[in-house]
């Protein structure tokens, strides 16, 4: 676990401070989108700019706080696309290797595939958006130069539970999931993301040791396919648990809260072994043209006002990236809304890098043993 | 003598200036190319299906460097050995070519009878009923299909419904390698059955009656008769179905809970979740290889059944 000290507040120094200034004084009486203009001349709007997003709450929750709005203030329509993010990676990545426009403006994505792409040099620099100035250090990928992405909010990888399932209390640690009556009726992601970490500490193994020797989460993962799990990606844990195939699974906050909204009984604890902490982010990739590049920068701009977090961020349940965000009522003092610096030391943090030159090698694991 | 316009009309003059365009484009000497000219469209296809399987044979011997996300410029077999060496590889091919051959087997023990009686029934009603009950699932999709029975087959499912009513608690039906099987059988009989129909349909039905007046009775008709002339359409059912099954994505990925992965799966994980193209390509490769082994050796040890459509069948 790192210390998050810096990512709970913007690091206001003097250079910040002067660049807010100038771009205070930049935008006075121009903007209608709440941000400053760094650009000169407003190139011409495209008709339409494309986002791809994931679906179910989530788009919902994007265009109710950034699209809708963005579109009110700009005339520019927002469609969203919802292809699987691992599936436009390889056309984004085609189209860009073969010099053709790509077929979205925006990528929302996952950091961790973001970094990725920004490492094959196919994203758009983003250091130059004005309302950078305002967000956290949560914002800048790590181990990256510039602003190839910008994270726009964090996420925890919870132990979501059905508490009829646990007479005795919420579950304390992962090692609960080893429970016999639990066999058949847990979840976790096909390819294990949000476990390996935890595992590592369940299994007895210490986080320093990431990606050196992983073989304690390798073990306690193989204690964890005894138990039969189902694995899916994030549609099927609501889904799971609205149907009642499932009592616990490995799942980011975000799936369990729409289960419960929409009337399954259902909670989530942050386990004693710790829960992964990670963020998503947005990026443009190559090739735009410059006026559609121009507008596609003015939409993640947007995205990064303290208005469209507050709106997007409330109907995922999830901490963003500007400093002021009130938590939705509902997860106040909530392990998986993190916002002191105590809540962080319960969350497991590992650098983009290591987790995406290990990635493949991790899920292949996770994989062999979960199919054999 | 001078013919008169109601003898030759006009619909013939259109028709002689359209024989002598025809003759000016494509003349008389060409006619021998005819039958190569038709081949051309099944060429472009079975060309573009070739550059594609050079550019997959390419990529499939470049590694995945994770500093830059690119392939390398060398060409190396390491991906070859990594799938034909690493464990999970060869669980994910042995249970596919394993499914295939169990879901080719069940498909056809019941596809069988259901095309005999289509094919022989005198009921004309019950013919067409069988028949819209074969082309039925033709208009909805694997992936809606499979859906279906997560519905009927769920913790809160049809079945589990009815059994709840007998005292039975629930049971889970689904997520696992019978569900799967289930689900691909169900899949594959509408195309099992409309490959069995014809070769049945060849079948004179005073074969049977001849061999019943002779004193056989239905079995040893069946056996001696039936199932040896059904041969060719077994054969065609048995190799259409056998690759589709071992082929398939969307039912091991639906029914299998994420723990039954077939090839497609694993080839679809390095293309799409891990973008190793490089390794998905392999194995993609590979399962040509292995599909194309299999239908092979069908062919040396069986014909071609159906597909021969030629002397083969005789």
């Amino acid at each position: 676990m790192m210390p998050n000290d810096k990512i709970l507040s913007a690091q206001i120094r003097r250079r910040t401070l002067l660049g807010s200034m100038a771009a205070v004084g930049a935008s006075a009486g121009l903007s209608t989108l709440g941000v400053s203009k760094a650009f000169a001349q407003e190139p011409e709007k495209p008709s339409e700019i494309i986002v791809r997003a994931w679906g179910g709450s989530w788009v919902d929750s994007l265009k109710a706080g950034v699209s809708d709005s963005f579109t009110k203030m700009t005339g520019i329509a927002v469609r969203h696309d919802l292809t699987e993010d691992n599936e436009i990676q390889p056309k984004v990545w085609a189209a860009v290797a073969q010099g053709r426009v790509p077929p979205i403006h925006i990528n929302w994505d996952t950091t961790t595939n973001a970094t990725k792409s920004a490492l094959r040099g196919v994203t758009e620099d983003l250091s130059d958006l004005p309302n950078l100035k305002n967000t956290t250090d949560l914002a800048k990928p790590v181990g990256l130069d510039g602003y190839p992405i910008v994270n726009t909010y964090g996420y925890v990888y919870v132990l979501a539970y059905r508490p009829s399932a646990f007479p005795n209390g919420a579950p304390k640690s992962w090692k609960d999931l080893l429970d016999p009556k639990l066999k058949g009726r847990i979840a976790l992601y096909n390819d294990g993301i949000g476990f390996h970490f935890p595992a590592q500490v369940a299994g007895g193994g210490k986080l320093e040791d990431i990606p050196g020797n992983m073989q304690p989460a390798w073990d306690f993962i193989a204690k964890i396919k005894e138990q039969q799990p189902l694995l899916g990606e994030d549609p099927d844990f609501t889904t799971w648990f609205q149907k009642g195939e499932i009592d616990a699974a490995c799942t980011i906050s975000t799936n369990a809260r729409e289960a419960r909204k929409n009337g399954i009984e259902l909670a989530w604890v942050v386990p004693e072994e710790g829960a992964k902490f990670d963020t998503d982010g947005l990026w443009i990739p190559k090739g735009l043209p410059e006026n559609e590049l121009y507008w596609a920068k003015q939409y993640i701009n947007h995205a990064l006002t303290k208005e469209a977090q507050q709106v997007w961020l409330d109907g995922l349940g999830l901490p963003g990236v500007v400093p002021g965000l009130t938590p939705p009522a509902d997860l106040v003092g909530d392990p998986s809304y993190p916002t002191t610096e105590e809540d962080f030391k319960h969350l497991i943090r590992i650098s983009s890098k290591v987790q995406v030159e290990n990635e493949s090698q991790w899920f292949a694991k996770f994989k062999e043993i979960m199919q054999g | 003598m001078r013919h008169s316009r109601a003898a030759y009309p006009l619909t013939w003059r259109v028709m002689d200036v359209l024989e002598r365009l025809a003759a000016a484009v494509w003349p008389s000497s060409f006619q021998r190319g005819l039958p190569y000219l038709m081949l051309l469209p099944a060429v472009v296809l079975v060309g573009l299906l070739v550059l594609g399987l050079i550019q997959i044979g390419d990529s499939s011997l470049r590694t995945l460097d994770t500093s830059t996300f690119m392939m390398s410029e060398n060409y190396t077999l390491a991906n070859y050995q990594r799938a034909l060496s690493e464990k999970f590889f060869a669980t994910v091919a042995g249970r596919s070519l394993v499914g295939a051959v169990i879901v080719t087997v069940v498909t056809l023990i019941f596809a069988f009878p259901y095309a005999y009686l289509m094919v022989r029934t005198p009921s004309s009603a019950l013919r067409k009923f069988l028949l819209v009950a074969l082309f039925l699932p033709f208009f909805i999709g694997q992936v809606v299909r499979a859906y279906g029975w997560l519905i009927i087959l769920g913790n809160q499912g049809m079945v589990n419904e009815a059994l709840g009513l007998v005292g039975v608690p629930p049971m889970r039906l689904l997520y696992n390698y019978p569900a799967v099987l289930f689900g691909l059988v169900q899949y594959m009989l509408p195309f099992a059955v409309l490959m069995l129909a014809p070769a049945l349909t060849a079948i004179p039905a005073e074969l049977e009656s001849a061999a019943s007046s002779l004193g056989a009775g239905w079995v040893r008709t069946f056996r001696h008769v039936v199932l040896p002339l059904a041969r060719p359409g077994l054969v065609g059912a048995g190799l259409v179905v056998v690759t589709l099954s071992l082929t398939d994505f969307a039912i091991p990925a639906i029914l299998g809970g994420g723990s039954q992965d077939f090839i497609a799966n694993a080839i679809y994980d390095q293309f799409f979740r891990t973008s190793d193209q490089g390794l998905g390509a392999t194995l993609s490769l590979l399962l040509v290889a292995v599909g194309s082994i299999l239908v092979g050796v069908v062919f040396m040890l069986f014909g071609a059944g159906t597909l021969a459509m030629g002397d083969e069948r005789k």
